[in-house]
């Protein structure tokens, strides 16, 4: 204060004398800047936390913005949006930088609290801040999840309708809770409506409160001393032992301590402003009309992981799946303070710690990558617009080339892909020829089987005389195509009448 | 630490010098919302969703004959294309893309992929000066006729009675005759498949072009080729074919 007297006007310094008789909020400010910190915490591990805090205040700031414009009526939400895209100076930026915040954020909670995880931060007596914790990431996934609802275009009203459809299946409950969450039976402006004040006041209201017990209790219990293999954490003594820590090794967090926090938030910022810059909001994507059926919505990628599991998933495992999975996890990380609040806090020493982040972090990123080339779901307009690749159609026969658009026609493409283009839902067929004899093909084709349809009906005769004739075609150029000997014996070397002549290789 | 420092003058630097240039790539397009499917009436994009698995990416090189050959387009009239467009050709593999043949495209879309094909793929004059045939058979046809035409046009490239030869594969085969209809074996004999090396209708025997009875003629024979039961794999009249 002396400091500040003599470099700011007396003048000032009387103003803010008046305020602090009367509000006496200087001493514990200062207190809670000074507040001793152990030295080695002061490093870049322990930045996460403000900054999911300082992204949170931007998504506040930002989303106050966006309330200004943005309608939340059914029929006016998409087009404010657009309003807010073309007319409204920097409108755009302003929505860019509140869809990639919530992105960021997501992030950064994860990793924060895969940080707190390995540094074994939420043991005693941190174990409430942990819970809080918890509250928080469901509460900032709720946002994300709602915020994509707001944008109403056609990936929200799918989102929302896979939503609803999980939440139908609770049992007896179930269609209160849909009911609940949509303000009626179908998808209508009471949903949007529902979405609006969750993301706007309840939400929001709950987080302001918690995030607010959580500082709370980070500066009363005092920031995570660096863990030390060896040092372990003991209900009776550790309350001691981390006041004799930071007395004897300990540093002022302001200005010791913060100028990373500070640091790396203003980068985390600024990486929000430059994707906004450069990527653009998100969407809206096509208007949310339930009569266009040729659409692949995905979710905003924090979701994408569930999107590819749901997908996979064998339809009768769905539901117990869906009601059972997420009540487990969030009681294990509710529990977990409980069941190691004391203990090794190390993660050098707790390799099953380690192991199990690792296995989830694995898994949640195979499940995000599969979700984006979806290759359970066929290729709606592969067979009309993905082109039968040069090769396969160069030194064919007149039947080979019918047999190559009947394969298109009936649509084999979308499920099957040549020279990497056409659906996963198949194996590619780029050398199938090489794998499987005539015979097998035809049986292939008519009997279908391992999730194929069968064709037997679909096809006339001549359809599959030419379908498996291009079939036989496929074949990398210096590998011969399979042979059923039997064949060869029964009817002598020009057996193959059926491919409509030979091949003529030439180029 | 550094590296975070250097990361954020790099980030600071970029967003300064990209933000002089005029409009910032983030930006939303005035024309960048995806439309509803039928609402597109772009036609490069319609005819690289719906078309372009058949018929090539460019409108050629697919399995299909090629739309965009400047000799067919200037054989066909906008209303034949139109006509197959919309309501496919029964019994072959060109579907129906109108909406009242069970296709996903309006009316106003059928009338964008017509007319873009011919803005995009006529070149004009192209048969100056050489009498071409109707695209549509307009005489009475006389397959025996056309026999004695498939020996001195076609014979040389796909065998004496159509099973296939050096230059040329089986035209007669029963399953390919089978899956082709009268009007398309007439479009292949007027046009060639010029890339696959097939020949158009002037270039069979060097200097001597087919005249439009021939070529009705021929098309009647090859037709007179088909089969009761066409492509029954087991079936011994398959192997005992001529
Ligand atoms: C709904 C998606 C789907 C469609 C449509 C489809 N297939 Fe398949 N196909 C599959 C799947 C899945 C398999 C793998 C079957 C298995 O694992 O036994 C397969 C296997 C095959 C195989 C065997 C591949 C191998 O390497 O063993 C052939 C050949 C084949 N399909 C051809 C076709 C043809 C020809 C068509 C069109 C008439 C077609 N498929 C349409 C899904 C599809
Ligand atoms: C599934 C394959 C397939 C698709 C997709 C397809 N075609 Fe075709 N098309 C064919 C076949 C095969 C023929 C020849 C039919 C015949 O034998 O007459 C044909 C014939 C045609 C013809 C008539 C040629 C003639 O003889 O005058 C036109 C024009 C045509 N297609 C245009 C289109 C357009 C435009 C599209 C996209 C909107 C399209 N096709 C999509 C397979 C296809
Ligand atoms: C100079 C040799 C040559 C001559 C002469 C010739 N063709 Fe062809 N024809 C080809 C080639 C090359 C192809 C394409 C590759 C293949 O099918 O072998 C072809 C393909 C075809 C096709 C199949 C086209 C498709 O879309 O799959 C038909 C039908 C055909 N020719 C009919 C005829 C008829 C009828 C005649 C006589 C009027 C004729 N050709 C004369 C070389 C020839």
């Amino acid at each position: 204060m002396r400091i500040m007297n003599a470099k700011i006007g007396p003048a000032v310094a009387k103003i803010g004398e008046w305020f602090d008789r009367r509000l006496q909020l200087a001493a514990p400010i200062r207190e809670a800047a000074e507040h001793p910190v152990p030295r080695k915490t002061a490093s870049w591990f322990y930045v996460f936390g403000s900054a999911a805090l300082t992204v949170f205040l931007l998504q506040v700031v930002t989303g106050i913005l966006l309330a200004l414009i943005y309608v939340p009526s059914a029929g006016q939400a998409w087009s404010s949006l657009q309003a807010l895209n073309h007319d409204v100076a920097l409108g755009w930026f302003i929505r860019a930088m509140h869809g990639w915040g919530s992105n960021f954020m997501v992030a950064i909670v994860l990793i924060h609290m895969v940080q707190v995880f390995l540094f074994g931060a939420y043991k005693f007596p941190r174990e409430l801040t942990w819970i809080i914790g918890v509250f928080l990431l469901l509460m900032t996934l709720g946002m994300a999840f709602s915020g994509q609802v707001l944008r109403f275009d056609q990936d929200a009203y799918w989102g929302l309708g896979i939503g609803a459809s999980i939440s139908s299946r609770v049992p007896i409950i179930g269609p209160a809770a849909v009911k609940l969450l949509l303000g009626g039976p179908i998808i209508a402006g009471a949903t949007l409506s529902r979405f609006f004040a969750l993301h706007v006041f309840v939400i929001p209201g709950m987080l302001i409160a918690f995030v607010g017990l959580h500082l709370l209790m980070v500066l009363k219990l005092g920031i995570n001393e660096w863990p030390m293999p060896g040092r372990i954490v003991k209900r009776a003594t550790y309350e001691r032992e981390y006041h004799e820590l930071t007395k004897q090794d300990g540093a002022p967090f302001v200005p010791y301590a913060i100028w990373k926090d500070m640091f790396f938030t203003a980068f985390i910022i600024l990486a929000i402003a430059a994707c906004a810059f450069y990527f653009g909001p998100f969407g809206p994507t096509g208007q949310p009309d339930p009569t266009i059926i040729q659409t692949a919505p995905k979710p905003d990628y924090f979701f994408l992981w569930l999107y590819a599991l749901l997908s996979l998933l064998p339809p009768s495992m769905e539901t117990p799946f869906l009601l059972i999975a997420p009540v487990l996890v969030i009681l294990a990380l509710i529990l977990l303070p409980f069941l190691s609040g004391e203990g090794e806090k190390s993660w050098k020493r707790r390799p099953i710690a380690v192991l199990t982040v690792l296995l989830i972090a694995i898994t949640l990123g195979t499940f995000t990558r599969l979700a984006q080339f979806a290759p359970w779901s066929p290729h709606m307009n592969a067979w009309s617009g993905d082109p039968v690749p040069d090769r396969f159609v160069h030194g064919t026969t007149a039947l080979q080339r019918q047999g190559a658009l009947v394969f298109q026609f009936k649509q084999c493409r979308n499920c099957h892909s040549l020279g990497n283009t056409g659906g996963q839902r198949g194996p590619a067929l780029d050398s199938v020829a090489v794998r499987l004899t005539h015979d097998q093909l035809i049986r292939q084709v008519i009997q279908g089987g391992g999730n194929m349809p069968a064709y037997g009906n679909n096809l006339s005769p001549a359809e599959t005389t030419a379908l498996v004739a291009f079939l036989e075609t496929l074949h990398p150029a210096g590998q011969s195509p399979a042979r059923d000997a039997a064949r060869d014996i029964a009817l002598g070397d020009s057996s193959q009448k059926t491919s409509g002549g030979p091949r003529r290789d030439k180029r | 630490m550094n590296r975070f420092r250097s990361l954020g003058t790099a980030a600071v630097l970029s967003l300064l010098l990209s933000a002089c240039s005029s409009t910032p790539p983030g930006q939303p397009q005035k024309d960048a919302e995806p439309v509803a499917p039928s609402q597109v009436m772009k036609f490069t994009t319609l005819y690289a969703q719906n078309c372009s698995g058949c018929h090539g990416a460019q409108g050629r090189g697919g399995a299909a004959i090629a739309l965009a050959d400047p000799v067919y387009l200037a054989i066909v009239d906008q209303a034949s294309v139109r006509k197959v467009i919309a309501n496919g050709v029964h019994g072959t593999t060109m579907p129906g893309f109108a909406e009242s043949a069970g296709g996903m495209l309006t009316d106003k879309q059928v009338d964008a992929i017509t007319s873009g094909i011919f803005s995009n793929w006529v070149r004009k004059g192209i048969l100056d000066g050489s009498n071409p045939p109707s695209y549509a058979a307009k005489t009475a046809a006389n397959a025996a006729n056309g026999k004695l035409a498939y020996r001195t046009y076609c014979a040389s490239c796909h065998g004496p009675e159509g099973e296939g030869g050096r230059k040329g594969s089986a035209i007669t085969n029963d399953s390919f005759l089978a899956l082709v209809s009268d009007q398309g074996l007439r479009t292949i004999v007027i046009t060639g498949r010029p890339e696959l090396g097939a020949p158009d209708w002037r270039g069979n025997v060097p200097g001597k072009p087919m005249t439009d009875q021939e070529i009705t003629d021929v098309v009647a024979w090859l037709a007179s080729r088909r089969v009761q039961n066409p492509g029954q794999p087991y079936s011994a009249s398959n192997y005992a074919q001529p």
